[in-house]
């Protein structure tokens, strides 16, 4: 195992910059996912880590090896594909020891490490199948199984969840989790799905646009998103964020929408208020911090209720807010129907607040 | 769609039924075409001199002989040794096409495939430009090339020749194939421990051999069957080619049928032999690419 240190990577297609300016440092068996909408340069992120397309400038390290100019094949990495990339013409048995076989390992003990792999895998049964006679879960493991037969310093995954079915996904997201706690495995996890990535990594980089945007604990992430593109990403259903102007008078700094309603702010949001560059602050809150009440409350904003949309042990309620739709969480026994007229309250202490122009997050201090 | 009334649905069904009738017809029209006369060959090659002239003819010779096949593959005899010779001939100019057209068109394909390289459209095309003109237009212009390089009457004039022809077929189906192949298993194999070379041999070579398969077999039938060009560029008796050769077997006063047709025969064992062990793959590769795995 080692550790993936990646200094200001950047990767250009002629005008288009895939990557722009990436430094990151993967610690030694950590798992680190790569997160961002598609197009963001995460994947290209990996394939650079691996070696399969030339860098156009910066340094990536594995272990303590510059490998800028090393060939795949002697970066000791082992990568597992979103279509799997299985051998169609190889037997699983094969595949598995493919790996093996280019590194001149003799043949008992090739035999010795694939039968290994597909007991730990349990999937001694399939190994004389070849692949297109596997189903996709099977094929996953397989794809799995050839990246771990190796014991590489660093696992490189790529999107290897998206082509199963929701069951078999959150199964498989869970033995790749296992899989990565019982070796202590270096992984880095390219996904567009923020759940996977909030679920499994130790730490999530969020890409946007060819920039790493925040790179840090899920926790801190989902808590401290740095800016808006964070804050709308990272979690399920998206932050609700509205435009509001800020204005000040005797000391008391007041959030107005556009319908008129305003909401006052507690020093320590003020403060940050303070911070922004123009009178436009846009407010962050996710569904469950909103308190929703159906009959009218001092101090609460009148609203009404847009849709309705009951998911069995929460019901999400969305009304529009300034132009902006609003998320709300309510208990399945609140009665809610839709255009019914609500009142909604937003908790200081959780509420997140940007600047409206640069969009980063306002700090207190 | 769905708002269509279900007796209508019934339709269609029953005209692809007519359709498959008429289909069926015409496939056995086709096979009584192309088949009769292979039959009448056959026939015909193993009657004796006497009876493959009489009329009306004898659907079945009454005194089957194969003393054409004996004399055609006696070395001793003069006729024996002259088709020996032209088989020999024919079998080397084939071999040789096959061989170098594979050797050219694997890479050629791939590297059209896989690599961005500059001009790499323009290669292309120029590739298919070839295609849009009759094989005869060049047959002065080859002579006179051939005559330049000192070819005439060599079997190496006919290799290069049937290159310049099977070749852009070739590399355009064997594209095809390199184009369906995923780019992420040379990839994974890359990672896995190959390099680059290797990953084209141990993984993507295997995986389009229904192409290169066919590529043999077309540039191979190509070069055995071709006559124009192999009349032209080659007048010595002992480097004529089957085709050529077994023109011989006319002469102004008697034909020998059933040794030409014995011959005939003969020259068609090979691609017979070839297609039907191979046939598998050749229809696969003819048909790759038209639906999505």
């Amino acid at each position: 195992m080692a550790h993936v240190v990646l200094r200001n990577l950047v990767k250009t297609y002629g005008p288009h910059t895939a990557v722009n300016n990436v430094s990151l440092t993967v610690n030694d068996g950590e798992f680190v996912a790569l997160v961002g909408p598609s197009g963001c340069g995460k994947t290209t992120t990996l394939n650079l880590v691996a070696g399969l397309i030339p860098i156009t400038s910066g340094d990536i390290s594995i272990g303590d090896r510059v490998v800028n100019d090393v060939d795949p094949k002697n970066r000791d990495i082992a990568m597992v594909f979103q279509n799997y990339a299985l051998y169609p013409q190889k037997t699983v048995y094969k595949n598995l020891a493919f790996p093996l076989q280019m590194r001149r390992l003799p043949r008992d003990e090739i035999d010795r490490k694939v039968k290994e792999a597909a007991r730990v895998l349990d999937m001694t049964h399939l190994l004389e199948r070849k692949p297109r006679e596997l189903s996709g879960g099977q094929q996953q493991r397989v794809a799995l199984g050839r990246a771990l037969v190796r014991d590489p310093a660093v696992f490189l995954m790529d999107e290897p969840l998206s082509n199963l079915d929701a069951k078999l996904r959150v199964q498989m997201r869970s033995e790749i989790k296992r899989f990565h706690q019982d070796l202590e495995a270096t992984i880095i996890y390219v996904t567009h799905d923020q759940l996977e990535a909030v679920t499994m990594a130790d730490k999530m980089a969020v890409m946007n646009g060819g920039f790493l945007q925040q790179y840090d604990s899920p926790a801190q992430v989902f808590n401290h998103p740095v800016n808006m593109f964070v804050a709308s990403f990272i979690g399920s259903p998206a932050m609700s964020l509205i435009p509001l102007e800020a204005s000040s008078a005797n000391g008391r700094t007041v959030l107005t929408g556009e319908e008129g309603w305003s909401i006052e702010l507690s020093p320590h949001n003020a403060r940050k208020v303070e911070r922004s560059t123009t009178k436009k602050v846009v407010l962050g809150a996710r569904h469950s911090t909103i308190k929703l009440s159906t009959s009218p409350v001092p101090g609460a904003i009148p609203a009404k209720a847009y849709t309705v949309e009951p998911t069995g042990d929460i019901t999400f309620v969305q009304a529009l807010l300034s132009g902006a739709v609003v998320n709300i969480s309510v208990p399945p026994t609140m009665p809610v129907a839709p255009d019914q007229p609500i009142w909604l309250e937003f908790d200081q202490e959780r509420m997140h607040l940007f600047d409206g122009a640069t969009e980063m997050a306002l700090e207190a201090d | 769609m769905t708002s269509m009334p279900s007796n209508v649905a019934t339709r269609p069904r029953k005209s692809i039924d007519g359709w498959r009738w008429v289909g069926r017809l015409f496939l056995a029209l086709m096979l009584f075409y192309t088949a009769v006369p292979m039959i009448w060959m056959l026939i015909t090659s193993i009657k004796s001199g006497f009876a493959a002239m009489q009329f009306p003819p004898q659907w079945w010779p009454n005194e089957p002989t194969l003393a054409s096949y004996y004399k055609l593959l006696d070395p001793t005899s003069s006729v024996g040794n002259d088709f020996l010779r032209f088989f020999w001939n024919s079998l080397f100019v084939s071999v040789s096409t096959t061989i170098l057209a594979v050797i050219v068109a694997v890479p050629a394909a791939y590297a059209f495939s896989r690599f961005d390289f500059p001009g790499r459209k323009f290669l292309f095309f120029t590739v298919l430009l070839r295609n849009m003109f009759p094989a005869v237009i060049f047959l002065v212009p080859l002579f006179i090339l051939m005559r330049l390089l000192g070819l005439v009457n060599t079997h190496g004039s006919l290799v290069l020749t049937y290159l310049t022809f099977g070749l852009p077929l070739a590399i355009w189906l064997l594209k095809g194939f390199y184009d369906n192949i995923p780019h992420q298993l040379e990839q994974a194999a890359r990672i896995d421990g190959a390099s680059r070379f290797q990953a084209f041999i141990l993984i993507v070579m295997p995986l389009s051999a229904p192409g290169i398969i066919a590529t043999a077999i077309y540039s191979f039938i190509g070069a055995w069957n071709e006559y124009i060009f192999a009349y032209t560029f080659l007048n010595k008796n002992d480097q004529l080619t089957l085709p050529i050769g077994i023109q011989r077997f006319f002469s102004e006063n008697t034909t020998d049928f059933p040794g030409l047709m014995a011959a005939s025969f003969m020259m068609s064992v090979p691609v017979v032999v070839l297609f039907l062990l191979l046939q598998r793959y050749f229809v696969r590769a003819l048909t790759e690419g038209a639906v999505k795995h």
